[in-house]
């Protein structure tokens, strides 16, 4: 564009990071006031110290930690095999894998209350079903994040060489493959990480303790701790995402997720 | 190797480290519904069903927020005198959802089928015409009155027992608010602008209805016409002053709804729990209405026998003290003066009946007719664009 | 071997079919999985929603019912007006501000601090930015406070955070990064010797925007809105922790039928669950077609 134009586009950057930082601003400037007539950060030290953010905290940890297990014990040996030894099953695959973009997580929660809260598949009070649900939720990214790391190496080569060098398949999984896609696991895996923790819908309706729902109860309850908590949760996002972005230099693929 | 074994080491760490976190959170962190409060173990309720509701292993209530009246001590009398961890669901519904969510559970035996609700007096008769209730009569059955300002305190049939009462109070967030309002035709006045809310649903919300039948008995309504208080509503609603959010405590003291009408244990309790930061006072409109909350066990419960023991626990002496530091009106209260036990610095911190004298209960009948009438005509009177019950 | 049978096949080569099987059995987990946690679960819905709640015979009146149901429409309408307008305003602006870091002479530091801060503004969504957007615009907000010193509050002039309005302007925070991040390969497709050849020619900027650049990115912008138009509809955390459910919203409701039924009819509940899988299935479909169209001119 013309050089004259570049005020336009100024301005546009100006209002988009006034749009973005501003609520940021506000939220951490309303955290510090949790005493009256100083600034403090009094709000953090009643989150920190309440057992039951700790309790619900530590819980979506938990619950992020085995989704990314399950994640990668799920799709890492499926996106292989798929890569390797049976294109014919990768549009079944995909169309799996893009699911949950069409489900929404409401609707998506609603199908797993309706359909284990009865006998015989009655597991809907069990962890088990949260942390599926929440594999289903990463599931896009995980298995994505995966398969493109998959693409970027030779597959079929590592795996001749490694038979031919006497490797079962287990070793070419753990000793070959799975060291040279470490980096796309770690994006997909902290991506789960920051969906997990960031996750209302699930933990609400399947009635476990989680960061989300807390926060969203503590908005009814009190004034300044919900804004020390949302500050906390934007942090640990950035480091999450930020982490990512280190890890998979300058990779700008649509990055986006988390529950809304 | 070495990467195979980092692969490794890193997977075990994360699943060592969910299993140490659930314990350590299982272990050391109270559950999450009683959290913050201190109870005690109950020695006078009868040990079989403390047994019997062990075995069941759950406790799912609905719609009782911990700091509704000081719940949260009772919930954790309960949980240390049972051993049983209570789940407590939608802490925001109101009392037409809870029966509603009874209904809808017949057949579920999963946490999401409510044992036990508190509702609002009216509700009392609803349920037992709807077929939601088992009856249970708890052993203190004849230390709670017959009747408590002039209407029935338990059903007859134990179906539902009254717990404690409660007044209709105002609280105002002062940092907001620079003159309180002395009476209803203050709150029409224009500096009030967008400041007035009600505390729930008022085509659900016990609370909220009650509140437009307080309103109507200050603009010439009366215990059997309410109509006065919906066009009372209609008036603040076109003069602005009304905000069509269900406060919560949360928006008092986040500035969003500054005047609100609650129930006085509510008022004392949000006051308290805001400490200062915003400054909070409550007072009583003139006239004003009292209300009686009931509790009941579902019929189709899949634990009865917590929610039988949760019902001793109520109508224990721990129980009623507990209701009462949570600024309630135990209805055995007098029953617990004449015993002298209840503590002096609690006796002291309660607010003196002649704060609120001019408050008056509707029977059942009248609460009814009144229920009726505002739930229908709410959407057509005041004719707010407002809110779906919440979920 | 047994004895050669002429009625058989000649014998295949065992080794090869053995590696065929194991790869099959290596991938039935994943869709074991898949089948259980969610395609059972989602067609239970699809399949309830076409069964009579109380004879569990096949019926279409659920469907028919949401279109008699006044308080539904009114829920599907208020979703779609705010899904339209978050795609369309959420698209137009987050188109410009991805072409203002990319293409508009800023810096060039811009660009990837922009990309960074969208990944992380797409995941701080739901409560989190709920309450975020409570500081800034509630009656004591920041921004509300900064208003009022200068003498006007807009909530005496009708503006609310807990309503319509409030939550297009919150939704807008994630709405914006994904325009960007989706948005971003397509402009870097638009060639620089296009804007050049076009200069040379003599056209101005208004004539390189209707003739070049708007016919090829189109087709991407238009996929995309598509795309945050689903995102709007299907969004839930952020209009619950923002209004406590006290917004008509298809998401919202939903979310109460499924702590109790308040619609009184477990049949409407699926009907109107699939109903919005159905709105976001051609989302999905309408994006990923013209995603494709763009393809061409994106080598």
């Amino acid at each position: 564009m013309r050089r004259g134009n570049k005020v336009w586009w100024w301005f546009i950057m100006i209002i988009g990071i006034l749009y973005f930082f501003l609520p940021l601003v506000a939220t951490f400037i309303f955290s510090l006031k949790a005493k009256l007539g100083v600034l403090s950060f009094q709000a953090y030290t009643n989150v920190i110290n309440n057992p039951a953010f700790v309790y619900n905290f530590t819980a979506s940890v938990i619950w992020a930690l085995l989704t990314i297990v399950v994640g990668i014990l799920l799709f890492v040996p499926t996106a292989y095999l798929i890569r390797l030894r049976v294109p014919k099953a990768r549009a079944a695959v995909e169309f799996i894998t893009l699911l949950p973009f069409v489900i929404p997580a409401i609707v998506f929660v609603f199908g797993l209350v309706r359909t284990f809260s009865q006998p015989p598949l009655l597991i809907v009070d069990s962890p088990v079903l949260l942390v599926a649900g929440y594999t289903v939720l990463s599931m896009p990214y995980m298995y994505r994040a995966i398969d493109t790391g998959l693409r970027a190496i030779d597959v079929r080569t590592l795996t001749e060489a490694g038979q031919s060098l006497g490797a079962g398949w287990g070793s070419i999984l753990f000793d070959i493959i799975l060291p040279n896609i470490r980096v796309a696991i770690l994006s997909g895996a902290f991506l789960s990480f920051a969906i997990v923790i960031g996750e209302f819908i699930l933990a609400q309706y399947l009635v476990k303790p989680a960061f989300a729902p807390y926060m969203a109860y503590m908005i009814q309850q009190k004034a300044y701790e919900p804004a020390a908590m949302a500050i906390i949760s934007f942090a640990l996002t950035w480091a999450a995402m930020g982490i990512i972005s280190l890890v998979g230099r300058g990779n700008e693929q649509a990055q986006v997720g988390g529950g809304h | 190797m070495q990467t195979k074994k980092f692969m490794f080491s890193l997977i075990s760490i994360m699943v060592a480290t969910a299993f140490v976190l659930s314990a350590c959170g299982g272990a050391a962190a109270v559950p999450d519904v009683a959290a913050g409060y201190t109870g005690s173990v109950v020695a006078s309720v009868p040990q079989a069903l403390v047994t019997a509701c062990k075995s069941e292993g759950m406790l799912t209530i609905i719609a009782t927020p911990p700091d509704w009246a000081n719940y949260g001590e009772i919930f954790s009398d309960f949980e240390l005198t049972s051993g049983v961890k209570i789940n407590s669901l939608n802490p925001n519904a109101g009392s037409a959802e809870e029966l509603a969510a009874i209904e809808a559970n017949k057949s579920n035996k999963g946490p999401q089928a409510p044992d036990i609700v508190d509702v609002g007096y009216a509700y009392g008769a609803t349920g037992i015409a709807a077929g939601d209730y088992q009856a249970y009569k708890v052993s203190n059955w004849d230390k709670i009155p017959d009747t408590v300002l002039g209407i029935p305190a338990k059903d007859p049939n134990g179906m539902w027992i009254g717990g404690y009462y409660g007044v209709m109070a105002m609280i105002v967030n002062t940092a907001v608010v620079k003159n309180v309002p002395a009476n209803w035709s203050d709150l029409l006045k224009p500096e009030y602008k967008g400041q007035v809310a009600l505390a729930g649903d008022p085509r659900s919300s016990n609370q909220a209805i009650q509140t437009v039948f307080a309103a109507a008995l200050a603009n010439g309504g009366s215990l059997d016409n309410a109509q006065p208080g919906l066009d009372w509503f209609n008036q603040l609603n076109q003069t602005g002053n009304f905000v069509p959010v269900i406060a919560k405590p949360g928006t008092i003291s986040q500035g969003a709804t500054p005047i609100v009408f609650t129930w006085d244990y509510l008022a004392f309790g949000y006051k308290d729990a805001a400490a200062g930061n915003p400054p909070e006072t409550v007072s009583y409109p003139s006239p004003t209405i009292a209300s009686m909350y009931v509790q009941a066990i579902s019929a189709y419960a899949p634990h009865p026998n917590c929610a039988k023991l949760w019902m001793e626990v109520l109508h224990s002496d721990e129980g009623q003290l507990a209701w009462m530091k949570g600024y309630a009106h135990g209805v055995q209260q007098a029953d617990l003066e004449s015993r002298g036990v209840i503590p002096a610095d609690l006796k002291a911190k309660l607010p003196a009946s002649s704060a609120f004298s001019s408050a008056v209960s509707p029977t059942p009948d009248q609460l009814s007719a009144a229920l009726t009438l505002i739930k229908a005509g709410w959407m057509t009177t005041v004719n707010v664009d407002i809110p779906t019950p919440a979920p | 071997m047994t004895t050669f049978d002429e009625k058989r096949d000649a014998p295949e080569a065992r080794p090869a079919r053995r590696k065929m099987s194991w790869a099959w059995l290596g991938v039935m987990p994943f869709f074991l999985f898949a089948f259980i946690f969610l395609l059972y679960p989602s067609s239970t819905i699809v399949v309830r929603s076409f069964i009579d709640p109380n004879t569990h015979a096949f019926t279409f009146k659920n469907i028919l019912a949401l279109f008699g149901n006044h308080y539904i429409l009114g829920a599907y309408w208020i979703s779609i007006e705010i899904s339209l307008l978050t795609s369309v305003g959420g698209g137009v602006f987050g188109f410009l501000l991805a072409y203002a870091a990319i293409r508009g002479g800023l810096p060039k530091f811009m660009r990837s601090a922009l990309m960074t801060f969208c990944g992380v503004a797409s995941n701080f969504a739901g409560v989190p930015l709920a309450f975020a957007f409570i500081a800034l615009l509630s009656p004591t907000g920041m921004l509300i406070g900064w208003l009022r010193e200068l003498g006007y509050n807009p909530y005496f002039h009708g503006f609310t955070l807990y309503t319509f309005w409030g939550l297009s302007i919150v939704y807008m925070y994630f709405q914006f990064p994904l325009m960007v991040l989706i948005i971003a390969p397509a402009i870097d497709g638009l060639r620089r010797e296009w804007l050049e050849a076009s200069e040379n020619l003599g056209a101005s900027s208004f004539q390189y925007w209707r003739y070049v650049a708007f016919p090829i990115l189109l087709p991407s912008i238009m996929g995309t809105m598509i795309l945050l138009f689903g995102n709007s509809f299907g969004a839930f955390a952020t209009a619950q922790a923002l209004t406590g459910g006290q917004i008509n919203l298809v998401t919202i409701v939903i979310g109460s039928q499924i702590s109790g039924d308040v619609l009184g009819n477990p049949g409407l509940g699926y009907a109107l669950a699939l109903g919005m899988v159905v709105i976001m299935a051609l989302a999905i479909i309408g994006y990923t077609l013209l995603q494709r169209r763009t393809e061409r001119w994106l080598r």
